[in-house]
């Protein structure tokens, strides 16, 4: 008898063998043919002849299905579908992992996107530093003059040029091109009746616009040439007119002669990018050099400028122009008698912001060497960070393996090759590391960066259209998939199937790997933890330190001359917070003289300062031996000179015995020593204590007064200062303020040290203490019979605990005390490069840093001896 | 009896019919011309085809489907399951915007096509 439904269903069995047909397409397909043979019926055909015409009216259903396929899916290959199949099963598996054991998924995760934020870190400091000063066209040709001194044996290269040396190369040498020489310069600039500021001004050679290719939003490079005229920075223009062009307004300039001028506008920078080691708020010709310094003479071989830069013909000829200037040895060393140089010489302008560290008096400034260094510390600690979430990833992935024995053991069975083993787990592992590169991308530029930006106060520039960066990430990508992912997928692709399934097998948990993996992890934090301690100490301890005079009490002013002094002087001499006023030439924290003084046998660079009678009693400055300035020289010592105080490290600098009485000159004049006082800090401890003296300066050089005033009394001295200022000298900006704050940014970027440090201790602390929580946890979940046995036995909670314990005290012990050691030196080194004057090292930060550490892996240990603790046997038996 | 039908199908085939590639090729501006006229379902299209051929326009009623799906997933064509309690379910095909256009494109050129072919057969050869 034929069924219909029957015949049908067998029909159909066939569309459900081809795999292109869908759902949809297949019930479409049986309606189709219900349709027609009902049609054939209804004609007069017998059900089963019906059947018969339609199936093959509808005709050959593999070919139908071939047809759909090339029709509705993508071309492909027998291979592919193989390999779509295989990776999604990966996939597949890879997920279904990271759901199962979320806790070690989400330290891996977290530990390696934190690793690649910090990556991110270092490659953005990278990319600054890198680029400094490389957006310029002529880079290559630009050189910097330079020359070397014979300081007390040591030779010095120095950054300042004589002012004659621009033309000079000029006319003489061929292969020069262009020369620029820059000037600078404090004034006053004034727009309008109110906007009145103290400003650095460049006084430079028209040619700088054309060696320093600094691009003008507004206005033409060439006006640079006419001597009345002014560029302006982007920032600058912002200051003064906002948005607003500003060319063809006049800007008044006052000297510190106290001559002014006025100044056209003709142009404004493009925003000076954040990668310029070198630049300005205003440009004028350097014409006005003779304004600015009426004794710098263009001829005078003695007169010094702040920088000559030479463009060359050809790059390659600075070896031939640096032979050549020997000429001018002999021409300089005539005339400036403290400057007698040895060699001139060149430096390329490339590369100038690497070395302006060890130049003196260098134009740039020594800012890239703090960027230098930030940039290796961070892409160390990238790269431990790197390597601890790699050690987290190998432990947990080995130690999970355990639970995927039957997995891999299965594959194996279905034919999986070791290298397939391989491929999966590493899969999986890019997989993962995909998702890390991802949330550790948002971490790095969300969080990290700027983060940094506004504790180190400086931009980076970073941004994320810089293709370099999309060329980096895949690299780091690649690198810690390989690191952390080879050796767990060739470990597990070892295991035997025979054993997997005899259940014979077991991943051995003493695993000697394993523990090293752990013990470096618990040493980096503990080195990370104790460095920010150390740091944390410091910032401490140099608050703390003497600036080796009374910063706390003094209240100070910036003057332009004498008559600023006596009006300020008898203002503030009624005030009754004030205890003494001082005027002086120069001012501890701001400025001082170098010199070079002559003994009878040598000759010596010390800085001097030059200030009055009351300037000891007003500062704090203590006399160690001798007395005080020599009032009447010949009554008391018979001796001509003027009487001088040296501080304690010229004293044993020279190696004077006997100081006091001690004679030097400088040029033709004598100096006696009268008195020692003890070494104070002329600028912030990350400088040395200077060989200084004190003397006795003219009044009508005072440059900055000085106020001593009762505790506590310095906010309402330094208003009062401020707006007797103000009264006085309505047309000219204050500048001055509390001692305590001339050291800038010095101890905020102590703060800022340690609280990078404080931050790094935290992340890697809280990566080292989940990595150790996730594999403790792992080890105890795989013993859970052993410990039921032991507890239905009756072992007690410190037993149980004891065992815990017992594998890894030793690990523990080993890289506590690594940790501590490396720390030590670690800190000691950066401590040397970075402050003169840092605290006294001994092992006290390790009470602090190692009980963290020790209080962290009790905790997260006592966790899991709690799990175990409150776990029912029972359970822990019955479980599979 | 079913081979002895097929066998006969085949013949059919062989001698009478429209030569496959040809059938192949106008399947696609037939189907949209009979979507064109209103929505429709497979095997009403698939017997519009027959009746209007003539039964000289006959293929595998199986093969309409894969066209009927590549001129979905074209956008020319779009589909809707109808279901109704009266009758059986019904996956109804209406023509897009884009297969008008299309429709429009294709019946030029097979205008084409026939005035060339009309052209060469119309002349006569020079003596």
């Amino acid at each position: 008898m034929f069924q219909l439904e029957k015949s049908i269903k067998s029909w159909l069995s066939n569309l459900y063998q081809q795999r292109s047909f869908d759902e949809g397409a297949i019930r479409e397909m049986e309606l189709h043919l219900r349709d027609h043979i009902e049609d054939l019926v209804s004609e007069g055909y017998t059900e089963k002849e019906a059947f018969d015409i339609a199936v093959v009216e509808f005709g050959d259903i593999p070919a139908v299905a071939k047809e759909e396929f090339t029709n509705i899916k993508v071309k492909t290959t027998l291979r592919s579908i193989i390999y779509t199949h295989m990776f999604k099963n990966y996939f597949k598996t890879t997920v279904r992992a990271f759901m199962k054991y979320p806790l070690s998924s989400f330290i891996n995760l977290i530990g390696l996107s934190v690793a690649i934020g910090i990556c991110m870190l270092s490659y953005a400091f990278y990319c600054y530093v890198y680029d400094i000063d490389q957006f310029h066209k002529h880079k290559n040709k630009v050189f910097l003059t330079t020359f070397y001194v014979d300081r007390d044996g040591t030779m010095q290269e120095y950054g300042l040029t004589p002012t004659p040396i621009g033309d000079a190369l000029m006319n003489d040498i061929s292969q020069v091109k262009k020369r620029c020489r820059i000037n600078k310069a404090s004034v006053v600039v004034k727009y309008d009746d109110d906007k009145v500021f103290y400003e650095r001004v460049k006084i430079v050679d028209e040619e700088f616009l054309e060696m320093f290719t600094f691009p003008l939003k507004w206005g033409n490079p060439s006006s640079l040439q006419k001597p009345n005229h002014v560029i302006l920075s982007e920032e600058t223009s912002q200051k003064y007119f906002d948005d607003q062009n500003p060319v063809g307004q006049t800007l008044k300039i006052t000297f510190k002669n106290g001559e002014s001028r006025n100044y056209e506008i003709s142009g404004v920078s493009e925003k000076i990018p954040e990668s310029s080691s070198i630049g300005f708020t205003f440009l004028i010709n350097f014409d006005n050099n003779e304004l600015a310094e009426p004794d710098n003479h263009l001829n005078d071989w003695g007169s010094f400028i702040s920088a000559t830069f030479i463009q060359l013909k050809n790059a390659e000829d600075a070896e031939a122009v640096t032979e050549q200037m020997a000429r001018y040895i002999e021409q300089q060393n005539a005339m400036a008698d403290n400057w007698k140089a040895s060699a001139f010489s060149l430096q390329p302008f490339k590369t100038l912001y690497k070395k302006s560290a060890s130049i003196k008096f260098n134009i740039l400034g020594s800012g890239y060497f703090m960027f230098y260094s930030s940039f290796i510390t961070f892409s160390l600690i990238g790269f431990f960070v790197i390597v601890l979430a790699a050690s987290n990833y190998i432990n947990i992935a080995i130690v999970s393996a355990s639970k995927r024995l039957k997995e891999i053991g299965l594959r194996k069975v279905i034919g999986a090759s070791r290298q397939m083993i391989i491929v999966q787990f590493m899969l999986e592992n890019v997989f993962m590391m995909a998702v890390a590169l991802v949330i550790g991308v948002l971490m790095g530029t969300g969080l990290f960066i700027p983060w940094l930006e506004e504790t180190m106060g400086f931009n980076l520039g970073f941004t994320l259209y810089d293709p370099k960066l999309w060329a980096f990430l895949p690299a780091i990508l690649l690198f810690t998939a390989l690191i952390s992912g080879l050796y767990p997928a060739v470990y597990v692709s070892k295991f035997q199937i025979a054993a997997i399934f005899k259940g014979s097998f077991k991943i051995s948990r003493k695993g000697f790997l394993t523990k090293l993996f752990l013990g470096f992890q618990i040493m980096l934090a503990c080195i990370i933890i104790s460095v920010a301690v150390l740091f944390m100490q410091n910032s401490y301890y140099q608050s703390g330190r003497s600036w080796g005079y009374n910063k706390d009490q003094v209240v100070y002013a910036h003057i332009h001359d004498y008559s600023y002094f006596k009006k300020l002087k008898a203002v503030m001499e009624q005030n009754p917070d004030v205890l003494s006023i001082s005027g002086s030439k120069h001012h501890l924290g701001r400025i001082s003289a170098s010199v070079n003084i002559s003994l009878p046998e040598r000759k010596y660079e010390v800085s001097m300062i030059g200030v009055d009678h009351e300037y000891l009693r007003t500062m704090g400055i203590s006399i160690k031996e001798g007395s005080g300035f020599q009032n009447n020289v010949s009554s008391t010592h018979n001796r001509d000179g003027k009487s001088v105080l040296v501080n304690e490290t010229m004293v044993a600098n020279l190696g004077l015995e006997n100081p006091i009485g001690e004679v030097f000159k400088i040029d033709e004049n004598r100096y006696y020593i009268s008195g020692v006082v003890h070494d104070f800090h002329l600028t912030s401890f990350s400088n040395d204590v200077k060989p200084t003296f004190l003397v006795v300066g003219n009044p009508k050089n005072y440059e900055f007064i000085s106020l001593k005033v009762k505790p506590g009394a310095e906010l309402k001295v330094r208003e009062d200062l401020r707006n007797a200022w103000s009264d006085l000298f309505p047309e000219i900006p204050f500048d001055g303020g509390l001692q305590v704050e001339t050291w800038g940014r010095y101890f905020e970027s102590l703060t800022a040290g340690s609280n990078i440090w404080g931050t790094l201790a935290v992340i890697v602390l809280i990566l080292a203490g989940l990595g150790l929580y996730g594999l403790v946890a792992i080890n105890i979940s795989g013993r859970s019979k052993e410990f039921s046995i032991r507890k239905v036995l009756g072992a007690s909670l410190q037993h149980v605990s004891s065992i815990i314990l017992r594998q890894y005290l030793a690990v523990f012990a080993i890289a506590l005390l690594l940790g501590c050691l490396i720390s030590y030196e670690v800190t000691e080194t950066i401590f040397k490069t970075f402050y003169r004057y840092h605290m006294p090292m001994n092992y006290s930060f390790f009470i602090f840093s190692g009980s963290i550490m020790v209080l962290v892996i009790l905790a997260i240990i006592g966790i899991q001896i709690k799990r175990v603790s409150e776990s029912s046997a029972v359970n822990g038996l019955k479980a599979e | 009896m079913y081979i002895e039908l097929y066998c006969i199908l085949k013949l059919k085939v062989l001698f009478d019919m429209i030569s496959k590639n040809l059938t192949a090729a106008s399947t696609k501006p037939i189907i949209l011309g009979i979507l064109k006229q209103g929505n429709s379902y497979g095997y009403l299209i698939i017997k519009k085809i027959k009746e209007l051929s003539g039964g000289l326009m006959k293929y595998s009623d199986g093969m309409l489907y894969p066209v009927l799906h590549r001129l979905e997933k074209e956008g020319l064509i779009e589909s809707k399951w109808s279901v109704k309690d009266d009758e059986r379910p019904r996956k109804y095909y209406q023509i897009t915007e884009a297969g008008k256009k299309e429709l429009i494109a294709e019946k030029e050129q097979w205008t084409q096509v026939n005035a060339v072919l009309n052209a060469l057969w119309e002349v006569k050869p020079t003596s």
